[in-house]
């Protein structure tokens, strides 16, 4: 299918866009997912196959812990929010968009010119909208979820300049440990707000 | 018989690691366990020989460099085996401490799985696979640092966020970096990879404008740990860094490199000094402390071709020992005041005398007061400087006056009378067993400052490691 990597890209604007609005965790982690999924087609394209699956696989399994971890929060039932802050959230991501659609072919002919330029515009719109989520909140498995994208962003671009083993290995590592890591977060500060809340109730 | 020196300083750790999670609830004996392999493990690369055999009675066991991993390789050499063996030492001794009153159990093991992480990273071949095990370091250093109940999560995300971003900076500035020997001097790609791997080593470091964690952390976490995670990881960083300056010939030779890393060196010492002396918790400004320190580390790395290398390596055996004492004292005054902020603790001085010496001597040696550790190394330093420019040199000096007044201030407060104490002047609520290691520390700290060479001569041999920089 040779559009398939455009609709990936398509995909991965829209994942990142929608994980940079939305603060709900169901939201949030259908999102992830398909940002694997896209992230994981552009890999596609640098390597093969049953390489670029590790990274999908990975990706998932930590959507997957985050999720479930959410699922079993009280803390995280969803709240409503005023439509200006999504407004000025999603006005924050078509300016991040807009920035990279610039910046990217010149990076593209100065530093990678032997990358393909949608895998460099698909990496930096993942890395620059999670560094934009990143700066925007503090809650735990967002700061994860921003975390993860970024490393999704790092990984499409590096796919294309490296193919390693160790370096495949290490980075699923790295992606599990941020994931359990969020987990953790997540799970310590519910146990500290439990005896807060109830001690507000009383 | 043949093993390897990963095997021994990799892995091994990392199997008395997992032995100590599951013996967690045994805390004595996991504690001798984990420090018994920490001081093994740095007797051994003390005193490896050269050819690396190892002789036995009649058992004979041959130690190769390097291990095969997944289609690369983790080398070990022998030039870098005293850094090992300091690395493992320093682990040992915050072992011994890691009895005292709440530090998480999971400390033991979990400052091992870093040693060896870290160990790993400065042999991982290509050498920029290290980001990747100085990444695994942070996340596995999360749980002791975020315990529960400590409220210092926001800080932990913070130290978690800025430190995953430095790692796709240093793996693309390698990258770029592979293309640049090629290039001609004048070629924008050398500064642009520069300028990538800089920020990098900013992230990691917590240079200005991304130390915000620093004190948020220290502020919240145990002093224990916090000694040790603030000693052990940007230390293990500066070293990987050296590979930088031994592997690309234009990073070594640039004169306005070295320029910008000393003015950033000064600036991180004027930043960190002042923000020492105004503070109220002496956690927190032990962190900003450790922003000092980092400057002073940068500022040898920026004195390079003066010898400022050497002074860097001389510099992290000291800074050891004052982190572990200012730790174990904080942490026995935390224990026993609950609160440590500076208008809490009035009076201790009185009551806890020994303590409280080690705390205030503990800052000074890190501050470079003459007689202790850190003195003939940081007026080499300040020497140095000012013969680079005196601007440089005053403004070092500015800062480093930061720590000394905030232990002014201290050991004011420490020694305020209270009512209780009109008619008798000095108490001594210490047992023996709380203040032996800091009479132990203070004797280090002195024998240190009077004979540098001698304890810290086994450090600048690392160097032998980076031939170019020698």
């Amino acid at each position: 299918m040779p559009n398939l990597p455009v609709i990936a890209f398509v995909v991965i604007v829209m994942a990142a866009m929608i994980n940079l609005v939305f603060r709900d965790w169901r939201i949030n982690a259908a999102a992830l997912s398909a940002q694997y999924l896209a992230a994981f087609v552009l890999v596609m394209l640098s390597w093969p196959i049953e390489v670029a699956i590790v990274k999908l696989i990975t990706g998932w399994m930590a959507t997957a812990v985050i999720a479930f971890t959410c699922l079993r929060q009280k803390s995280h039932v969803s709240s409503t929010e005023v439509a200006s802050n999504l407004f000025f959230r999603g006005l924050a991501g078509l300016l991040i968009v807009l920035l990279i659609f610039i910046v990217a072919p010149t990076l593209h002919e100065a530093v990678f010119p032997a990358v393909d330029l949608m895998i460099i515009q698909g990496g930096l719109i993942l890395m620059g909208m999670s560094l934009m989520q990143l700066g925007m909140n503090s809650e735990p498995y967002l700061v994860i979820i921003s975390l993860l994208s970024f490393l999704t962003g790092f990984e499409v671009i590096h796919a294309a300049l490296e193919l390693s083993t160790l370096l495949t290995g290490l980075l699923v590592i790295v992606n599990l440990g941020l994931a359990l890591v969020g987990v953790y977060l997540m799970v310590n500060g519910d146990e500290v707000n439990e005896p807060t809340e109830r001690g507000e109730s009383l | 018989m043949t093993l390897s020196t990963p095997i021994i300083w990799v892995v091994f750790p990392l199997l008395v690691a997992a032995i100590c999670a599951a013996l967690s609830t045994r805390r004595i004996l996991s504690l001798i366990i984990a420090s018994t392999a920490a001081f093994g493990l740095a007797l051994l690369a003390a005193f490896m020989p050269e050819n690396l055999t190892l002789s036995l009675g009649p058992l004979t066991i041959l130690v190769e460099e390097s291990l095969a991993f997944l289609g690369r390789q983790i080398t070990l050499t022998y030039a870098i085996l005293p850094f090992i063996a300091f690395t493992y030492g320093t682990t040992g001794l915050w072992l011994l401490s890691s009895n005292l009153p709440g530090v998480p159990v999971a400390f033991r093991s979990i400052s091992l799985v870093i040693t060896a992480s870290l160990t790993a990273a400065l042999g991982v071949e290509p050498f920029l696979y290290a980001a990747l095990l100085i990444q695994t370091a942070v996340l596995v250093s999360v749980p002791v640092l975020a315990s529960p109940g400590a409220g210092s999560e926001r800080g932990v995300l913070r130290y978690l966020g800025l430190m995953t971003i430095a790692m796709p900076f240093i793996l693309i500035a390698g990258w770029l970096l592979t293309g640049v020997v090629i290039l001609p001097p004048e070629s924008p790609l050398i500064g642009q990879s520069a300028i990538v791997l800089g920020l990098g080593f900013a992230l990691w470091l917590a240079v200005f404008p991304f130390h915000s964690w620093v004190p948020m952390v220290s502020q919240r976490g145990h002093p224990t740990v916090i000694s040790y995670l603030l000693f052990i990881i940007p230390t293990t960083i500066l070293v990987f860094g050296l590979n930088f300056l031994n592997r690309h010939a234009f990073l070594r030779t640039s004169e306005t490199i070295f320029s910008i890393i000393r003015t950033i060196g000064v600036m991180m010492i004027v930043f960190g000094g002042v923000w020492t002396s105004v503070q109220d918790h002496l956690k927190r400004a032990f962190g900003f402390s450790v922003l000092v320190e980092t400057g002073f580390s940068l500022l040898a790395i920026g004195l390079a071709t003066s010898g400022g290398l050497k002074w860097l390596l001389m510099l992290f055996p000291v800074r050891a020992l004052g982190y572990w004492l200012w730790g174990y004292t904080l942490a026995r005054l935390e224990h026993r005041c609950g609160s440590l902020e500076m208008g809490e603790i009035q009076g201790f001085g009185r009551r806890l005398p020994i303590l409280s010496a080690g705390l205030f001597l503990a800052q000074m040696s890190v501050a470079g007061l003459p007689l202790l550790a850190s003195f003939p190394i940081k007026i080499a330093l300040l020497s140095q400087a000012v013969v680079e420019g005196t601007t440089i040199g005053v403004l070092s000096f500015v800062g480093t006056l930061g720590l000394f007044l905030f232990s002014i201030r201290l050991l004011m407060n420490l020694l305020q009378p209270i009512d209780i104490e009109d008619t008798q002047f000095w108490f001594l609520e210490e047992k023996v067993s709380q203040f032996l290691p800091v009479i132990l520390m203070l004797v280090a700290l002195v024998a240190f400052g009077l004979f540098p060479g001698f304890f810290t001569s086994g450090m600048t041999s690392i160097l032998t490691a980076f031939p170019q920089l020698q």
